[in-house]
This record gives structure tokens, sequence and C-alpha cells, in this order.
């Protein structure tokens, strides 16, 4: 979410029922600055907060030339000094799943993951009930990297492919019209694509690669995982994860307004299947 | 070079014809340029002085990043037609029908109440733009303008409605469409057996749907399920075991669980003693005692707003063992009611004590003789059970900055999007914004389908077992000869029942 977006975020992720408080926008928004002036980013963006028992993260993200490959992020506990989420490690990655208490709020703490004795979704066996340990930080980095690569996500346009291969936000980017903001199909993940190059360029008719490199999420399993609502009398375009609930984004119709943050803490909600109607 | 002695005029250009001649070549270039595109019909040049006259009027910063951009959309304008064939049609613009919808709420009420007695419903904890300030600061909320239209909307409905209180439950979020939730005291009249009632809405300025009470069973189930909200109150819920009901039901038990799980005040605002209790009052309270008879252990079941109430200190509220916090909604028993109601009991009362659900149907064959007792009303939060060893509750302050004006904000972390904020312990309002599912730590499983039943009960009769061995028989045949001295009857007899084993 863009730094001038922060402090009217009543009116906009208030249709999701989050807000970012008087206090906590000007705090960002002005530490950030600081942040984005030491860390010499192109531009910088308040991704979220991860609620924890005893204290909250908060996150931001910059980057210096690329906005998707050039992504670093940044956390911080107070939203006044910040430190560089380390990059997730494989062994935060696979236990990520398994960590089923809540994030107690000191990213020092250690925390035990119990490995039941049949889970073998870590690739190995283990002849008995196994206890791995975690620190806080890892586990932070690993969601963190986990929401951003599945669930962050930015209208059609916004991002925009230049010749050689850098990609930067799309100054002239106008918005989305109101018919395209009710489609899935307009809105794209905002992480290093998956899928082969023309899957997009196929599935549309006025397609341009320039603006069409990225996965739309309308092709995400389960049908349903994601959900539109068009609020505030047709001006404003709610999309929101089910699969990470807390997770939003908002656009306001025909402007380049737009942003996506995270609230929550920090779980996966894997029972959707069970929870979405058969279609 | 070979120059055609016929064309006199140019022998004098000769010399100069080997430098080209700019204005031909820009003719050329033009002609060049201005070459219609057999496809579309445009042509080159109207198009590059169109894509600059755009730049130029806009002036866009890195415009060459984006310049395909441009010329796309400038080509893209080209597409719309020109004439407008539908003319005569008006198309309203897309906010027409929510300023159709919200407009009679502006208008000033016609007929004012006659009598002061016939003052409607209690409003006066319903200042949604002071409380809409309050949620702001504690980091949820609506807009503004939603806020304001949920007020006018507010007190249309209690215009309408036997309400005594009214006050805003919060917003559940629907697949489709999200439900705004209002929470109401019936008037004493009305009351027979009800606490509240819960008024629904998708959009500000739709009638306000008022939610069918909830049955103790309905309360079993959803704790067994989840689903979610759809935003259409008669859709249907598809789950195992069977919801009985519609989603209007799930959403109402949903509701009467996250009440009761969250609903919470400042240790000391609300007290068992009625607080200047008028008649009524009372005679609740007699009503309560006469149904409550015989049923073990007497529960207070209700309280009142303690007109003593001093606001504990910010740093009590702001402890985190929670103990300067209560619940002043009771808890749900297993059985799926506030109060324990036993399901064969000796004296058929017929009536429950608690009046918050309705009469139900089925029988309660799961439910043991042993009454659940759950904890009293107004127990601190500190007695909360955690769940999986998570904190069932995250109290925080709006701002650290100036913690003189500051809020105290509960996050309760087994119902993620219910908070409760105060101001210094003054005013306080429990606000739900959320899917309306409870945490589950472990992922939810299913209740697992229960095993292939029996047509009948298993015994001798039905078994398979070796037939017996000749000499068996014969044994059996000797042991069971009569020991009468008549031969020919045992014999008889004998061989029936050597038949009947046969067979």
């Amino acid at each position: 979410m863009n730094l001038n977006s922060l402090a009217n975020s009543l009116d906009t992720l208030g249709h999701y029922g989050l807000v970012i408080s008087t206090d906590e926008a000007m705090i960002l928004t002005n530490s950030l600055l600081l942040l984005q002036t030491e860390s010499h980013s192109c531009n910088i963006f308040f991704w979220g907060k991860i609620y924890g028992a005893g204290n909250d993260y908060y996150i931001a993200f910059g980057y210096v030339k690329d906005a998707i490959k050039g992504k670093i992020y940044y956390y911080s506990t107070d939203c006044m000094d910040w430190g560089l989420l380390p990059k997730p490690t494989e062994a935060a990655k696979s236990l990520l799943p398994l960590c089923t208490t809540k994030f107690e709020g000191n990213p020092r703490t250690i925390i035990d993951v119990l490995i039941d004795q049949e889970d073998s979704s870590l690739g190995m066996k283990f002849d008995k009930p196994t206890v791995r340990k975690l620190k806080e930080e890892d586990r932070l980095s690993a969601t963190v990297h986990s929401i951003s690569n599945e669930a962050t996500i930015v209208p059609r346009g916004a991002l925009f492919l230049r010749t050689d291969g850098v990609i930067v936000e799309n100054k002239s980017f106008e918005g989305l019209s109101p018919l395209d903001s009710q489609e899935l199909a307009s809105y794209l993940h905002y992480s290093p694509p998956q899928r082969k190059w023309n899957t997009n360029l196929l599935t549309r008719a006025d397609y341009n690669y320039a603006l069409d490199f990225l996965d739309t999420i309308d092709m995400d399993l389960p049908e349903g995982c994601w959900t539109v609502q068009i609020r505030g009398a047709g001006s404003i375009s709610i999309v929101s994860s089910l699969y990470w609930p807390g997770l939003a984004l908002y656009h306001i119709i025909g402007t380049p307004n737009y942003g996506c943050v995270y609230f929550g803490d920090g779980k996966k909600s894997l029972d959707l299947p069970f929870m979405l109607n058969p279609l | 070079m070979i120059c055609d002695d016929d064309e006199e005029p140019q022998t004098e250009d000769n010399s100069s014809s080997n430098l080209p001649d700019t204005e031909k070549e820009v003719t050329a270039a033009k002609l060049f340029m201005q070459q219609c595109s057999s496809f579309t019909g445009d042509n080159l040049y109207d198009h590059l002085s169109e894509v600059l006259n755009k730049i130029l009027s806009e002036r866009p910063e890195d415009v060459v990043d984006f310049f395909e951009e441009y010329s796309r959309k400038v080509k893209e304008k080209r597409f719309k037609t020109k004439i407008d064939h539908l003319e005569d049609m008006f198309i309203p613009p897309e906010q027409y029908n929510r300023a159709y919808k919200i407009m009679p709420l502006f208008k000033k009420p016609d007929n004012l109440p006659e009598s002061e007695e016939e003052i409607l419903a209690d409003m006066t904890r319903n200042d949604m733009l002071q409380l809409s300030y309050f949620f702001e600061q504690s980091g949820l909320g609506l807009p503004k303008n939603e806020m304001f239209a949920l007020l006018l909307s507010m007190r249309k409905l209690i215009k309408t409605e036997p309400v005594a209180s009214i006050r805003f439950w919060g917003k559940i979020l629907g697949l489709y469409k999200n439900y705004f939730v209002l929470e109401a005291d019936l008037k004493e009249e009305e009351c027979v057996r009800r606490n509240e009632v819960y008024y629904v809405c998708n959009e500000i300025g739709d009638e306000w749907v008022q939610l069918p009470d909830v049955t103790p069973r309905q309360l079993r189930v959803a704790r067994q399920i989840r689903k979610s909200f759809t935003g259409w109150l008669a859709q249907e819920i598809l789950t195992y075991p069977n919801f009985p009901g519609n989603e209007g039901n799930y959403l109402r038990a949903q509701i009467a669980r996250i009440s009761a799980g969250t609903q919470i005040s400042p240790l000391g605002f609300y007290t068992f003693k009625p607080g200047g209790g008028g008649g009524e009052e009372e005679e609740e309270e007699e009503e309560e005692a006469e149904g409550e008879e015989g049923e073990g252990p007497r529960m207070k079941t209700n309280c009142f707003e303690n007109r003593r109430y001093e606001p504990p200190p910010t740093g009590d509220l702001l402890d985190n063992s929670m103990s300067f916090w209560v619940h002043h909604i009771l808890h749900i028993l297993p059985q799926g009611r506030t109060s324990w109601w036993n399901p064969n009991p000796k004296v058929d009362t017929g009536e429950e004590a608690e009046g918050e659900e309705e009469e139900d149907e089925e029988k309660q064959a799961a439910a043991g003789p042993e009454p659940e007792i759950g904890p009293p009303l107004l127990t601190p939060l500190s007695e909360d059970a955690s769940l999986d060893a998570v904190p069932a509750w995250s109290v925080r302050i709006s701002s650290n900055i100036l913690p003189e004006y500051a809020l105290v904000v509960v996050r309760s972390n087994l119902w993620p999007g219910a908070y409760c904020f105060t101001t210094q312990g003054k005013i306080f309002h429990n606000l739900y914004i959320g899917f309306g599912h409870k945490h589950v730590a472990q992922n939810f499983t299913p209740l697992p389908l229960p095993f292939v039943e029996q047509d009948y009960l298993i015994g001798p009769e039905i078994m398979e077992m070796t037939d017996p061995t000749g000499a068996e028989e014969e044994q059996w045949r000797i042991d069971h000869l009569p020991k009468l001295p008549p031969a020919e009857e045992g014999e008889e007899e004998g061989e029936l029942e050597e038949e009947e084993e046969e067979y």
C-alpha cells in the first residue's frame, strides 16, 4: 500500500473492516520515508500487519530497481525502528505449515514445532514424534514470503514490463473500468509468474505482454478462493483472499489508486475447501 | 547521370538535383505516412500527431518508457463510436440505486412520538460518528458515510420495531455480500422468552431483516461445521453433520456464539444488583427464580448496569492478565444452551429457565444427566481457557505516544475480528468485523461419518459356526435321550430334533 494512501484508509480499506489509525498512519508514513532514504529504495510500501499475542509486527517492502524481483522486506514491532527481514530459510518454509501457535511478538523467541510420527510433509521419516526449533524471525519471514507469493495482488495494468525486462510501476495506469473491475481476470499476482509466459495472452482478447506478464488470479484453485465485491455504490472494488483471511486489495475504480494489505495472524486457512459451496 | 534532353525546364536544376530537395523529401515522407492502412483506414501521420498531442498536453513523466502504452490508448479511443444510437435511452449512473435507497433516510422524522413515554428506543450509545472515530483509532471500522447512514437507518428501524434498546453489533463478511448486524433488546411486553434479537441487512438502506431465533441443536451443529457466509439469508447450508436450517439460522447461531464468547465489559460496569430497578425488573427476577427451581446450583443469568461504576485505571485495563475485563453474556454450554436443561426431567416443567432459546423438538440423546456448568456471569477474562496454547485475548493501547488520550483495545484471538475498545474505561463498545469463524489451531476436520449400522443385533442366532460332526450329533442325541421308559417317543423326539439341527 502506497504511503500516500495510508492516511485515508478509512474510506478505502474500511469497506473490508480494516483501518490504519491516524496515529499509525502518521508514524508509518514518516518512518518509512526515512527507511526509503536510508535504503535508497525507488519506492516503499506498507505491506501489512501480523498480529502476535504480545506484540504486533508491521511489515513494509521496497525496491530499488525492479518492482517484483527486487522486493526487499522490512519489519518492525513498534512502527518506528525497521529491521531487514531475512530471506526465508528452507527449514522455516517447510516447518511453517506445522506451526499452530500464534506469533509471540518477539522475533528472538524460539518456538518448538512438533512433527508427528506419521507426518510426511517434510519428506523425511521419523521414528518418533520429533521437536524442531524455529526462530520466530524465520517463521515471520517464511510467512510473509508465502503470503506475498500466494496472495498479494495488483490490478491489471498497474505494473509494466519494460522492454529491457525490468518491471516498473505503470505511470500511465488509469485504473480498471467498472466492468473489468468485477472480473477476477483483471487482478494479477504480485509475484514472479509461475505459469507459462503466454497463458495470459491466449486467454485475453486485448492482450498486451507489457501488462499481462503476471499470473491472473482467476485460475487459482479451488475456484472461489478469491472474492470481488464492488462497494461504495460502485466506486471501489475490494478483492479478498479466502486462503489468507485478512488479505485485501482495494482499487478505486477508474483511478490509479489501489493498495493491498494483509492484517491477520499469519495463518493460512486450509479449511477453505470445506467452507465453499459446491458450484 | 543521363538526362533527357526533352526535359528542358529541369536542365537548370541538374546541378542541384544531386542535393536532396528537403521540401520534396518531406512531402514524400508525409505522403508515405499518410498512406491509409488497408485494415483500419488509419494513417501513421494522424496517429503520431495525435499521440504527440496527447503527450504534450498531459506531459507525463518518463514518457518514453510508456510510449507504446500511450500509442495503444490513442488507438483504442478511436474504436469508440462517435454516434450514440441509443441516445434516447438514459442509463442512470451506477450510484443511482444507492442514492434512491438512501434518500428516504435523510428526510426529517415527520411523526414525532406524542408523549415522552413513547420515546422509542435507547439510542444513547449509538452516536455512530463518535464511535466511528473510536473504531478508527482502534484499527477497524467502516467508512464514515456508511456509519452515518447506519445511524439513520437504525433510527428508522426503531420506529417500526418494538425494541427497547439497539446497538451496532458488527459486520459479517460474506463471499458475495456482507451482513450488517444490529443487536436489539425487545420491549418488556414483547420479550416473552427472548433476550436479544438481531437484525441484518446487506446494504445500508435495505430493509432490516430480523433473524430467526436459534435452537440449541443449531448451536451444537454450528460448532461442528465451518462454512463461509454467502450473503443470501436463504442459502442452503450443505454440510455434514446436516445443519438444521438455512444461512439465516447459521448466521444467528454464529452471532450467538460470538456474542457469548466475546461480549466483554470493564470490571464493575455491570453488577448483579439491579441499579435502582423498577417493578418490572424485580418481577423478572422472581420469574427467573421460579424457573430455576430444582435445577441445582442457582446461576445468575442477568446483570444490570452499575450506577456507581468507576472505571478501572487504564493501566489495569491494559494488564495482560485480563482480570479487569469480564464477560457479561453467559457461556453457551456444550448442550447448546446458556443454562442447563435436564433432558429427562422428573417433573415436567415444560419451560426453560433461561429464555434465550426456543423450545426444541429433538430428543437430547447425547446429553448426560450430569448438569453442565459453565463459568458464571461476570467472570474475568483471565479465567478463559486458552485454546492450544493460544492466549484467548490480546490487549493493545491505540497510541503509545499519547497514552493519556489513548484507547484500550482488546482483541479476541479465538474469534478473529472481535474487538472491544474503551476510552479510559468510560465508553466501551464491542464490535465484530470478520468472517464469522472461530480460530482453529489445528485445521478443521469434519466429523467422521458414523460406522455402518447393523440391520439386526449380533447374537448366536445369526452367527456362522461350524457344523457339528456326526459324532457330536450322535452324542447330543444320546445326551438328550428321555429318561422316561417309553423308548418309542424318545426316539421320535430325537429324530425331530436332529432334523431341526440339520435344517
